[in-house]
């Protein structure tokens, strides 16, 4: 329990920044929204008359900014991006700061199993990306009923979308957790996250605008598409257990990994 | 000079696994564009269109049929990628003495403060470019595949130069971040923050015309392919933009670090 507090603490600050940016995020694009609609349901009419294929040759089918719920999937994708960098920073540096700040020892000294201090740290990190992800709830809510200007939209599939959040940050932490533990030290956190998150963003951005997937398999940007669940109401599943399946192999992987680790010592 | 070489080596794995991502991201890119290339079902119905239409809405420039096209499509992917890998140099480079505890170290030798930013700007200046001949390299390699004409070369030269300066905008402001930051463990962060909020506002400039004016604040649309396809030229307000933030980066830089208060 110690060291759970001990990890809360420290990434408190940490945690409060993030929600204070996504709440900033949701609420100045969800402001703009109405700005946007009025736009964006000529520019619907003008392409509904387009034959499909010259959309698609272009990159421009699934937009339909005029919607509550299509002009929040584009927020939700940044809102995916920024959780997923979150995430990964938390998985990155969950135990390979101990190793960098040359505390580790110090710590692997006191009367606790390994399995337990991961356990604890795991469980701290999950509390901070909840507090987040509760705040990203709240403020969607408020935000989208405040700027809707009484077009209606669906909350089941909004629900739906909040809730891909949790396994979202899942999967890029407990990936993120599993590389440290696989490379030797890790100097930086940030960098490695920024290349996890983003490259994923990008090959799946990339990918979606071609429309054709190989690939984009691995990408949890793949697995939980906004446009997707807005589509159809529900969660892609056989995507969905990719990323199960990414959570499941990172923990018991980083469980095995980190109790047979060679810790170099401060001296 | 020591100094410098002494950077390079220590960033050049991290030069080798932003090249190896980047030569991925530029593979599986083209080999998507193969399903593209010469679709019959497409191009007929791109010949069914009136060129003029197509030109009113600047398609030519992201026609996917064209490797021009594509091109166009892959230039803002491209443009993330190595603006996020500089703006990780530029900030880290200066920022990383004081956490791995070696600042005392490096700025007991005998070589002013001044030149050790200097060094340490070329080195990270030096990946940088060899990044940008990376992305280079790669498309132009993987475009000896397909049919290529003046056009294409030209436009791929273009695009190269604005990449390159996107590069040193986000280099200069990294640099900027680790000399002047006082807390060295925000300068990353802080420069995560800054490539996040230029990239969410680029994509919002684009979608409606009373928001355009924000793109003189995000460098990700400073260089508009549509522009450097069609017009084959550089907006010149944009380049002096860039030049104004890299020039007064630096000045920062250089004035704040040689009075930084050290953490040892």
């Amino acid at each position: 329990m110690n060291i759970f507090m001990h990890e809360f603490k420290m990434s408190i600050r940490s945690v409060i920044t993030w929600s204070i940016a996504l709440f900033c995020l949701i609420f100045v694009f969800m402001s703009m929204f109405n700005a946007f609609a009025s736009d964006a349901e000529l520019l619907n009419e003008m392409m509904s008359q387009f034959p499909e294929e010259l959309l698609m040759a272009f990159g421009m089918t699934n937009i339909d900014m005029a919607t509550v719920l299509g002009f929040y999937s584009l927020i939700f994708t940044f809102i995916q991006i920024c959780i997923a960098i979150q995430a990964a920073n938390y998985g990155f540096s969950l135990v390979s700061v101990e190793e960098r700040d040359m505390t580790a020892d110090f710590l692997l000294a006191k009367p606790v199993g390994r399995t337990k201090i991961l356990t604890m740290k795991g469980l701290s990190a999950i509390t901070g990306l909840t507090l987040t992800n509760l705040i990203v709830w709240a403020s969607s809510f408020v935000f989208i009923n405040v700027y809707r200007d009484g077009r209606p939209y669906e909350i089941k599939t909004l629900l739906l979308l909040l809730l891909s959040i949790v396994m979202f940050q899942f999967v890029f932490m407990t990936v993120g957790l599993l590389i440290s533990l696989l490379v030797r030290r890790i100097r930086n956190v940030t960098p490695y996250s920024m290349g996890l998150a983003f490259g994923t963003y990008v090959l799946n951005a990339f990918g979606g605008m071609l429309g054709e997937e190989k690939l984009e398999l691995i990408t949890p940007f793949k697995h939980f598409d906004p446009n997707y669940i807005i589509n159809n109401a529900s969660f892609d599943f056989p995507m969905m257990f990719i990323s199960l399946s990414f959570i499941i192999v990172s923990i018991i992987a980083s469980y095995v990994l980190y109790t047979r680790r060679n810790i170099p010592s401060a001296v | 000079m020591n100094i410098f070489r002494r950077e390079l080596k220590a960033n050049f794995r991290s030069l080798l696994i932003w090249g190896v991502i980047i030569i991925l991201f530029s593979t599986i890119g083209f080999s998507k564009f193969s399903a593209y290339e010469g679709n019959p079902e497409m191009l007929a119905i791109l010949d069914s269109i009136p060129p003029a239409f197509l030109a009113a809405f600047s398609f030519n420039a992201f026609n996917l049929t064209t490797i021009t096209g594509f091109f166009g499509v892959m230039f803002t992917y491209f443009s993330l990628l190595v603006s996020i890998a500089a703006a990780m140099w530029g900030s880290d480079i200066i920022a990383k003495e004081e956490r791995d505890k070696t600042v005392e170290f490096s700025l007991t030798l005998p070589v002013p403060r001044e030149k050790l930013v200097t060094a340490k700007i070329l080195a990270a200046m030096v990946n940088c470019i060899g990044l940008l001949l990376i992305t280079w390299g790669v498309t132009l390699f993987n475009a000896t595949n397909h049919q290529t004409d003046s056009e294409f070369y030209n436009f791929l030269s273009l695009s190269m130069l604005s990449l390159f300066i996107m590069q040193m905008i986000f280099l200069a402001i990294g640099i900027l971040l680790g000399c002047a930051m006082k807390q060295h463990k925000r300068a990353s962060s802080v420069a995560v923050s800054i490539i996040l909020g230029t990239y969410f506002l680029s994509i919002i400039a684009g979608l409606n015309k009373d928001l355009e004016f924000l793109k003189y604040f995000s460098p990700f649309k400073y260089f508009n392919p549509v522009i450097l396809l069609n017009e084959s030229r550089i907006e010149l307000l944009f380049v002096w933009i860039s030049a104004g933030i890299i020039a007064a980066s630096l000045v920062g830089a250089y004035v704040s670090y040689s009075r930084r208060d050290l953490y040892i």
